[in-house]
């Protein structure tokens, strides 16, 4: 009976200390890849949050009413199951009860979840999905740091007019996710923009590992560009097996997978030439409040996790800044004034200028990259060539 | 007809590769009657320590391969010793669970250990090629499946011809018998599984070098020896070699002529047909 009673006087002291632990912070929510098939990406964005929430409780925290209130984050693992991450922030919002949430990683995970956000009226800012799918249902509480996935080659093909000589015929390959075919869909029309000629326009399965038929096909038609849409382990299947069977076109570009140091680490001497695309580089130019200036954050970044940061890290963090922008414009962590303020913000980041448009997707122009003995170099940007670019391509036994 | 004698080539070397992966899985299959769900996590584990061979110490892939299959014997003589032989007669649902659960397992170690990094066995001629007949043949695939041929005949050579092979084939058409014969059933069973992760870990290797590997690719090579192991038949290695050349020849063709999104559809439509129109041969050892 006795302990009974203690439990019990515990249990409402427990409560207690956790109701007053919750008057002092504000808690963003969010469920990512920690495990699983798309865990190499989705550890960028647990990484993200939690970098960006220590480095703004450090400074202080969140700003509301004159008061500084620390930031709080929960994260889960979705073990890269859509299914598990619609049922973790169904948990998030009702359960755990947190203020605000964030976004997983990838645009299927990112359709699905924020159909929660929106049912529950909290407010996700999510920085791992880029198809229009999920900014064309009309959602009032959804926003997004990475820009629109049909405009991803848009740099690339503009290069191309550019290059000498022209490359005037381009094989489209994507997989068929949600990102992957808002890609395609829009390269189909900046390419037919352009007036280059698409001569093979093909889909895959997710997670293909034999590119090897696709290849051949490649080898026979001789395109002079090949624009890839996919995901990392099919963009190095891809290239290792390019090379195996003496594909060498003039010059090929992926969605993914160029801008990380995982990518070059994994292909060595034959990642040289790819071309690929980034929303952002660790320039100086791009300042921000927490961590003085994106080229700063990408070394602090680099010392405590021990890789180098690319835009998925830098979306991410971007994310974890737009809510607290919101919160400290709204003075208070109320979803729907959080909600409004988002969509009226309009600040300066690491990341670039973080603005949302009317359907609540961030605009930034992709910079076309290369990489080149190694590193990666940015190529193509605005208008210009900021780079020189290494094209045609040299065969591969002619390297 | 470049094309397509490309592409033929492409199918018959990927056939090679996949027959090597799913001898493994056939061989435990038909003699121990577990259907392991773990098999193509031990593929990853091989390929991962061909990988540690190569980056840390140097040593080539292909010497590599005699290196993992010896750690993937050990694994798995103990995986069957203490943990799959706790199991041994009971209903195939329960080794099912089980291997699933080991499958679980090793994917989540993997992880931690190795990290979810994309790693590939990456030696200076991992791109070679040689032209035949103005098709392009990757060596290193080429060298892949002399290797898959040769284990395969290997494999049946000491299953026909060798006392463990007779003790093997024994226990596996009547265990009663066998252990007249003074066969011991923990250990021969433990022989067996070991061959079969054996075989796995020098598939991993050959995979590492032609592919990428990560902790996750296990579940996906697992579905794809199943449907070699029922298209090719348990009953005999060489069948293997067919369902896998069969498989790798109907993928590479599926992906000219239909298109890539239904390889898939393809390779698991043979799977149905064959069950549908051979069902005894190849349901037999399931039920």
């Amino acid at each position: 009976m006795r302990f009974k009673q203690m439990g019990l006087q515990s249990l409402v002291g427990a409560f207690l200390l956790v109701g007053a632990a919750h008057a002092q912070t504000v808690v963003l929510g969010a469920s990512v890849q920690m495990t699983g098939a798309t865990a190499n990406t989705g550890r960028y964005y647990r990484d993200g949050y939690q970098f960006a929430v220590e480095r703004i409780n450090a400074k202080g925290g969140v700003k509301l009413g004159g008061k500084q209130q620390k930031l709080e984050l929960k994260l889960l693992d979705n073990q890269s199951d859509v299914n598990l991450s619609v049922r973790q922030y169904v948990q998030l919002v009702s359960q755990d009860k947190v203020n605000l949430l964030l976004g997983p990683f990838a645009s299927d995970f990112a359709l699905a979840d924020s159909s929660i956000a929106e049912k529950y009226e909290i407010p996700m800012v999510q920085g791992g999905g880029a198809s229009d799918q999920i900014f064309s249902r009309g959602y009032k509480y959804v926003f997004g740091t990475l820009p629109a996935a049909t405009l991803y080659f848009e740099s690339t093909i503009e290069a191309m007019g550019k290059l000498n000589p022209v490359p005037r015929t381009v094989a489209l390959l994507y997989a068929d996710d949600a990102f992957d075919v808002s890609v395609a869909k829009g390269t189909r029309d900046l390419v037919g923009k352009a007036g280059l000629k698409v001569v093979i326009d093909e889909r895959y399965s997710s997670n293909a590992s034999d590119f090897s038929p696709l290849l051949s096909r490649i080898r026979s038609v001789n395109p002079d560009a090949v624009l890839v849409a996919g995901h990392e382990t099919e963009v190095l299947n891809f290239i290792r097996q390019a090379k195996s069977l003496n594909v060498s076109p003039k010059m090929y570009s992926f969605t993914v997978g160029v801008p990380t140091a995982d990518f070059r680490k994994a292909l060595g001497p034959d990642a040289n030439y790819a071309f690929g695309m980034t929303s952002w580089l660790p320039l100086a130019a791009h300042k921000d409040e927490y961590f003085g200036d994106a080229e700063t954050f990408a070394k602090e970044y680099k010392t405590k996790l021990g890789y180098e940061p690319d835009y998925h890290v830098a979306s991410a963090v971007a994310d974890v800044e737009a809510l607290v922008k919101a919160m400290e414009a709204a003075g208070g962590a109320d979803p729907k004034k959080v909600r409004d303020a988002l969509a009226k913000i309009d600040f300066p980041s690491l990341y670039g200028r973080v603005r949302f448009n009317q359907v609540g997707q961030i605009s930034l122009p992709q910079t076309m990259i290369q990489v080149q003995n190694g590193t990666v170099v940015p190529i193509y940007a605005g208008n210009g060539f900021i780079g020189k670019p290494l094209y045609p391509m040299p065969a591969w036994n002619k390297r | 007809m470049d094309l397509l004698w490309q592409i033929f080539a492409n199918g018959l070397l990927l056939g090679g590769l996949y027959a090597l992966m799913a001898l493994g899985l056939a061989l435990v299959w038909g003699v121990l009657n577990i259907v392991n769900l773990a098999h193509g996590a031990l593929i990853m584990l091989g390929a991962y320590v061909c990988y540690y061979a190569f980056t840390l110490a140097g040593i080539d892939p292909f010497a590599g391969l005699v290196l993992s299959a010896v750690v993937l014997f050990c694994l798995g003589y103990a995986i069957q010793r203490f943990i799959l032989n706790l199991v041994a007669r009971a209903p195939m649902f329960n080794t099912l669970l089980i291997t699933f659960g080991i499958e679980v397992v090793l994917t989540y170690l993997a992880q931690i250990f190795f990290s979810a990094d994309f790693r590939t066995i990456n030696p200076p001629y991992a791109g070679n090629f040689i032209s035949i007949a103005g098709a392009a043949i990757p060596t290193v695939r080429l060298a892949a499946f002399a290797v898959a041929l040769a284990l395969t005949f290997a494999l049946w050579l000491v299953l026909l011809h060798t006392r463990l092979g007779r003790a093997i084939r024994a226990t596996a058409q009547n265990l009663v018998a066998a252990r007249l014969y003074g066969v011991e059933p923990r250990h021969l069973y433990a022989l067996t599984f070991g061959l079969g992760a054996a075989l796995a870990g020098a598939a991993g290797g050959l995979y590492g070098v032609v592919s990428q590997i990560n902790p996750y690719i296990g579940a996906t090579l697992t579905a794809k020896c199943f449907v070699i192991a029922i298209i090719g038949g348990l009953q005999n290695p060489l069948g293997v070699v067919v369902g896998g050349l069969v498989l790798g020849l109907v993928e590479s063709l599926t992906g000219l002529y239909i298109g890539s999104t239904y390889i898939d559809v393809a390779s698991f439509g043979i799977l149905v047909l064959v069950l549908i129109f051979r069902p005894t041969g190849l349901l037999g050892k399931a039920a």
